[in-house]
């Protein structure tokens, strides 16, 4: 029984179990459902949980597990393997898979029989030429051991998948058994189902921290590969930037983490001033009905696809700076620079400060305003003294999320500026960062073992401490300069 | 403290300090103010009492033309301070609003030190030369706010840090710091407690020494208690204005002694 009709026929029992207990709430106050402790909902409610949610979470590990428990039983079969050669571990999994998914197929167009594949012999019958039959093509004739280990690994899937059926069939009819045997004038059918709900919601949000934790974990782990094939030293201090995939390349991060500073701060002065100020604008001193005019106009820079503004970064912004002002200049004749993606990346990231800073602008209590103009004060100095001051907090968030944006922005600056690594002072020049050569380190054909391809984790978890390292500044230097209103 | 006191009815100045002829307020359609006509003297503390929206904050909020921050607000008739028309074209609100401070109903200090609160006046309107009058201005506005025994040692801790009372005398030394002429009071005491409210009392009494005061206040006790002239507002009109003992014990008007006797609002 697949997965899906598995939850489908749980779902069905529990929405049995639900019209069922109901039923029997009211049938066990006498048909008067003003004498239950809860309303009759909540005995179906929880008569509904109890058969649903065990079943489904059992389902769930017992899908995790059952692989990795495959894995074991089936790999100890493969004899020349060195168990601790992971790579060919991993690749003579890989044929045992296939030919067992051939076999799968063969047997569903009948090509082959079940009964036949007991006492089939790999070397005697030609089982390459009959899973090629239905579509399966493989690159070598299947060995005796492979074709054994994947029959052992389609007798285990079939037996462990009958066997998850009936253990989850089996937890839904405890859960409702046990939840309707429960159920009773006095039964507190609404506290059991609201505190299912707030363990429901402990594990959604569980998920989402546990899922951080995951990413971090596999970023430390590879990079931790990483070092053991290439020194810490090069790689933090190193100024070039020249992965060979033949080998004895140079991984320097500098030039990558100066690309990426240079584009962000070019960025945030662009976007900081304009936004903070249309936000101001908008919030103190416009007329409502321009500001709901506005305020979405500016929100759409936020939903333009990043490669638009690639486009426009590439095709309008690098030529005028080249022509207008690089050429004239004298600072170089190339189209992609640091300054084209940063402007370009700076209208994309204008919505997140313009946007964020105006709601909490508006936030700030009118009381704050009547008292400094109540004082004579103009409505700048207003604004500067006692609004701005006030807001603060939330505007370096605003900014910070602008800034998180700009350094994680790979579109743009591929596109704007180039893809060669440099350490140069000159904005008109192309450079690159460190999202931009993590894309480039793992697309097309690698192997994940060596280091020109285990640097992207590297580079990925250098530029999420970089990241996390400036929100903790910032929330530093908040909590150190924030005014708080009440 | 003797909450029975009543105030000192003798005024020390017949001279007018605000003359106001005509005042009409619209806000967009609404017509909240009507006709208004009335002579606050200096140096004397006035009254406005009514019923909630009878026009009473409206008409002390054009004393300063804090109106102007109102979209659609439209203030008809003339208002003069000093016999100078405060809604002539010339006049700059911002000057105007250092001459005629206000206090508000909820206690609203700025999110910066006590010092810095009270000193936000003098600096944006540059009326100190250097750091030692501005200290001075400081703790002169601060005494005569009777708050400097309490601040003295923490100047520079948050203003919102204190209590609702001392907040809203924070907000009184911030207003006298620019050295204005009238002060303009909207529901001082209603956040507060009774034992802060009785101070905020006596001190408006002492500043009737140096400005002419204005109060809202919904509390007729307390219109009793501190002011020499009351004004009863009711629907938009100045239906009453005089001296307060006579507003209290001899009311012209039948509405006003409605009114006082507690029949309406």
């Amino acid at each position: 029984m697949s997965a899906g009709l598995l939850s489908l026929t749980v779902l069905a029992v529990a929405i049995a179990g639900y019209i069922l207990g109901r039923r029997r709430a009211v049938s066990v106050a006498g048909g008067d459902a003003r004498k239950l402790h809860s309303l009759p909902s909540y005995h179906g409610q929880s008569v509904f949980l109890f058969t649903a949610v065990p079943a489904f979470v059992l389902m769930i590990f017992w899908l995790l597990a059952q692989p990795v428990y495959i894995e074991n039983r089936v790999t100890a079969l493969i004899p020349n393997i060195e168990a601790d050669d992971a790579a060919a571990r991993e690749l003579a999994m890989a044929d045992v898979r296939r030919v067992a998914s051939g076999l799968d197929l063969a047997i569903a167009q009948g090509a082959l029989r079940q009964a036949d594949l007991d006492t089939l012999q790999a070397g005697a019958t030609d089982l390459r030429g009959k899973l090629a039959g239905v579509g399966v093509a493989l690159g070598a004739d299947v060995s005796q051991y492979t074709f054994e280990a994947a029959r052992e690994y389609r007798a285990l899937k079939g037996s462990l998948g009958i066997g998850m059926a009936l253990a989850v069939l089996a937890a839904a009819a405890v859960g409702f058994v046990f939840a309707r045997s429960r159920i009773s004038v006095a039964f507190r059918a609404r506290n059991v189902s609201e505190s299912f709900v707030i363990a429901m919601l402990i594990g959604a949000s569980l998920v989402a921290v546990l899922t951080t934790f995951g990413i971090i974990f596999s970023l430390v782990f590879e990079t931790w590969h990483f070092f053991e094939l290439y020194p810490a030293r090069d790689f933090f201090f190193s100024t070039t930037w020249s992965p060979r995939f033949g080998g004895g390349s140079s991984l320097g991060i500098l030039p990558l983490l100066w690309g990426t500073l240079y584009v962000s701060v070019i960025a945030l002065l662009v976007a900081v001033p304009i936004g903070l100020l249309s936000a101001i604008y908008l919030s103190e001193y416009a007329s409502r009905r321009f500001r709901t005019f506005v305020k979405p106009l500016i929100e759409i820079l936020a939903g333009i696809p990043t490669i638009v503004y690639g486009l426009f970064a590439l095709i309008t912004v690098g030529p005028l700076l080249r022509d207008w002002f690089a050429q004239p200049m004298g600072l170089g004749n190339s189209s992609s620079s640091v300054m084209t993606a940063g402007i370009v990346m700076g209208i994309m990231v204008i919505p997140f400060v313009s946007s964020l800073s105006d709601d909490i602008i508006n936030a700030v209590p009118q009381s704050m305003r009547d008292g400094s103009l109540g004082l004579g004060a103009t409505p700048s100095e207003t604004i500067r003294k006692v609004v701005l001051p006030a807001a603060l907090p939330g505007v370096v968030g605003a900014i910070l999320l602008a800034a998180s944006r700009a350094i994680g922005e790979t579109m743009i600056v591929v596109m704007g500026a180039g893809a060669a690594a440099r350490l140069s002072m000159n904005p008109f020049e192309a450079m690159t960062t460190v999202t931009v050569k993590i894309v480039s380190q793992l697309t097309g054909d690698t192997e994940f073992g060596s280091p020109e391809t285990l640097v992207a984790f590297a580079l990925g978890l250098t530029l999420f401490i970089i990241t996390l390292g400036l929100n903790v500044i910032a929330l530093a230097i908040v909590r150190k300069y924030r005014e708080q209103y009440e | 403290m003797n909450d029975m006191r009543i105030a000192e009815r003798v005024v020390d100045s017949m001279e007018s300090k605000i003359t106001a002829r005509g005042v009409q307020v619209f806000y967009g359609q609404n017509h909240a103010l009507k006709d208004v006509d009335v002579d606050i003297l200096d140096k004397t503390v006035t009254a406005f009492i009514g019923p909630s929206g009878c026009g009473k904050s409206t008409f002390l909020r054009c004393l300063n033309r804090m109106n102007d921050t109102i979209d659609g607000c439209v203030v008809k008739g003339s208002i003069k301070i000093d016999s100078e028309d405060i809604y002539d074209p010339k006049v700059d609100p911002v000057q105007l609003r250092a001459k005629v401070g206000m206090v508000f109903q909820k206690p609203n200090p700025f999110p910066k030190s006590i010092y810095d609160n009270v000193a936000y006046g003098p600096k944006i309107h540059g009326l100190t030369r250097n750091k030692a009058e501005l200290d001075e201005v400081v703790e002169t506005s601060l005494r005569r706010a009777a708050l400097w025994n309490e601040a003295k040692d923490r100047l520079k801790s948050p203003g919102t840090g204190l209590s609702g009372g001392q907040q809203q005398r924070l907000c009184i030394a911030r207003a006298i710091a620019t050295s204005p002429e009238v002060l303009l009071m909207d529901e001082p005491c209603s956040a507060l407690d009774p034992i802060a409210t009785a101070q905020i009392e006596e001190l408006i009494d002492e500043l009737r020494s140096q400005f002419s005061v204005v109060i809202v206040t919904h509390s007729m006790q307390q219109a009793a208690r501190v002011s020499q002239r009351t004004a009863f507002f009711h629907l938009g009109y100045l239906v009453e204005f005089g001296e307060t003992g006579q507003i209290f014990t001899n009311p012209k008007d039948p509405r006003t002694e409605s009114y006082i006797t507690g029949r309406i609002g």
